[in-house]
């Protein structure tokens, strides 16, 4: 009995080890990754037509979703503050704060979400097929670069259009919020906007751009390492279309809480 | 292949342009907003504390955004300054005794710095000035000036309580009247006749009034009395005559007493006569005698006419007196 016991406890003992390895492994081979796109990025030949190719799927594709899902958070969230703000007679206040949740956090946030989702999934899947069915080895024996081909058009599309996606997001929640407002407390358009700018500084402005960029990258770049690494043929593709959201996502939350930290000091 | 590669990056063109213009546009309004694009000039002043106030909130003036905070840092023991950016559009309006104070913008809303005051006469602020911080009303002062009403109103609230209570047992005048029906009755009355007595005094004002204008009328005598100088001095005259005249009428009351009084007296002879009944007896008699002898004189008189010795001097007076009646 004794044996067993020591047995299940040097296997879970031995497993544990094994995923701190792996972990570290794969925290290598992610810095080995995000360093290759940078050596690889800005070095010609660049791939501009794929890049406005990867840009149009990324960003025009996404462009319905976003602004649907924009204007309905910026909606829903005057909608859901107002009883708070009319328990101390401010509902004057509702497109300051609506302005300071939507360009601080909500804008670039919502569209970094939403694009891991559609986006995110999608490049993972797409170059994890590719793997699996040796696609991407046929180009490297073709002598294409599929590095530079697949994955930087891909991270330079995702990098350079969440951050126009995130402010889409930002204008058509501010819509969404002033028709919200508009409704129910009759402010005019050029009031609104007043009260909107008035809160915002241009720390927020910039805090907004950065995250942009940041969740951008990171999508592209875990959608791309997550498919790029794929294996186990089919299921490999799900696994690397279901880890790119899900990482993506994680690390779009920890990236905020540090940025946030990290602009905070600068206000 | 061309061509549908060419429309992605037409529309991914729009699309990021689009974009830019929207952020570019956000920036600008925010700028505008802010004030960042305007020439600045930067004031600032000290304040022992400045309630939270931090960079980046409002300067006010006459109630319009003129600025932000630029910085707040200490420069000694309870000693902030606070440097401000203020548009250089509005700097020939504030003045430098115009005075800084932290205010907040609402209730409940952000601190905020308010220039206020500032007279014409002083020059103009310029870059680098510092403004003389005036103390603010903090929330505290204006809670314990609350606190202190709730007090008072406290000792009114209670005051009223026992005096309402005292009504309500019918004490005091109030309460007598309010609980004593013959009080209210009687006091009904009273009332009645206060109000009789207004409609008169009403009248009566009426009535003072057409006459106050009847003197006013033109030409009638109070208006002459009062405008006219040659009536007013006939008047006068004609007052200090009866004035005269009344003294004189005083005088002559004065001897008609003395006189009335010396006739009360014995001392002279109306005197005598009017009061001693014993002096008046003798007068009478002398009297009575003095009649009997004119009689006997009146007789003793005419004998002598008849005397021979006379009768010649009566016998020429009667000739002399025909003579005279027949020349007439």
């Amino acid at each position: 009995m004794d044996t067993a016991e020591s047995t299940t406890a040097v296997k879970k003992n031995s497993k544990f080890k094994q995923s701190l390895v792996n972990f570290f492994t794969d925290l290598y081979k992610i810095n080995q990754f995000i360093l290759r796109f940078f050596r690889e990025a800005f070095v010609p030949p660049f791939e501009f037509k794929e890049i406005v190719r990867q840009c149009f799927e990324v960003g025009v594709r996404s462009f319905t979703l976003i602004s649907v899902t924009g204007f309905i958070v910026g909606v829903i969230f005057t909608k859901q503050s107002r009883p708070s703000l009319s328990e101390f007679g401010a509902q004057s206040w509702l497109p300051s704060l609506v302005s300071i949740a939507i360009m601080r956090a909500l804008a670039p946030l919502v569209t970094a979400l939403i694009a891991s989702g559609k986006v995110g999934s999608s490049i993972g899947a797409e170059l994890g097929s590719m793997r699996v069915t040796e696609q991407i080895d046929a180009m490297e024996v073709s002598g294409t670069k599929p590095f530079k081909f697949l994955v930087c058009t891909r991270v330079l599309a995702t990098t350079l259009t969440i951050p126009i996606l995130s402010t889409y997001t930002g204008l058509i929640a501010i819509l969404g919020g002033f028709l919200n407002v508009s409704q129910n407390e009759g402010t005019s358009w050029s009031t609104f906007i007043q009260q909107v700018f008035e809160p915002l500084t241009f720390v927020d402005f910039v805090a907004s751009l950065i995250k942009s960029i940041v969740f951008g990258f990171t999508i592209g770049i875990v959608g791309c390492y997550q498919g790029y690494n794929s294996t186990k043929g089919t299921e490999g593709v799900g696994k690397a279309a279901n880890g790119a959201v899900v990482t993506a996502m994680f690390l779009v939350f920890i990236e905020e809480v540090i940025i946030v930290q990290i602009t905070s000091w600068f206000r | 292949m061309d061509a549908t590669e060419n429309r992605k990056a037409i529309i991914v063109g729009i699309f990021l342009a689009l974009g830019l213009i929207v952020f570019i546009l956000g920036v600008f309004t925010l700028g505008g907003q802010q004030k960042s694009f305007v020439k600045n000039i930067k004031i600032s002043s000290v304040f022992s504390d400045v309630a939270g106030l931090k960079k980046g909130n409002n300067v006010w003036f006459s109630g319009v955004k003129v600025g932000t905070i630029s910085e707040v840092k200490f420069i000694g023991p309870s000693k902030v300054q606070v440097f401000m950016n203020v548009d250089q559009a509005t700097q020939q309006y504030i003045h430098r005794n115009a005075g800084a104070k932290v205010s907040s913008d609402g209730l409940i809303g952000n601190k905020i710095i308010v220039i206020d005051g500032g007279s014409p006469q002083a020059p103009e602020i310029q870059d680098g000035d510092v403004l003389q911080a005036e103390k603010m009303l903090s929330t505290d002062d204006m809670l314990k000036t609350l606190q202190d009403n709730n007090q008072n109103l406290l000792a009114i609230t209670t005051d009223f309580k026992v005096l309402s209570h005292k009504i309500l047992e019918g004490k005091g005048t109030v309460g007598a009247l309010m609980a004593d029906s013959t009080m209210a009755i009687q006091l009904r009355g009273a009332m009645r006749n206060l109000q009789a007595a207004t409609q008169s005094a009403a009248n009566m004002a009426v009535q003072l009034n057409n006459f106050s204008a009847k003197m006013n009328t033109k030409g009638g005598f109070a208006d002459k009395l009062l405008t006219d100088t040659a009536t007013f001095n006939k008047i006068s005259q004609s007052v200090a005559q009866l004035q005269k005249t009344a003294a004189n009428a005083s005088t002559l009351t004065e001897n008609l007493t003395k006189a009335s009084n010396k006739l009360n007296t014995t001392d002279n002879i109306l005197g005598v006569l009017l009061n001693d009944q014993k002096g008046a007896t003798q007068v009478q008699t002398t009297l009575n005698y003095l009649q009997q002898s004119s009689v006997k004189l009146n007789d003793d008189l005419e004998a002598v006419q008849h005397n021979f010795l006379l009768r010649g001097f009566f016998k020429k007076k009667a000739k002399a007196k025909a003579d005279s009646l027949k020349a007439q």
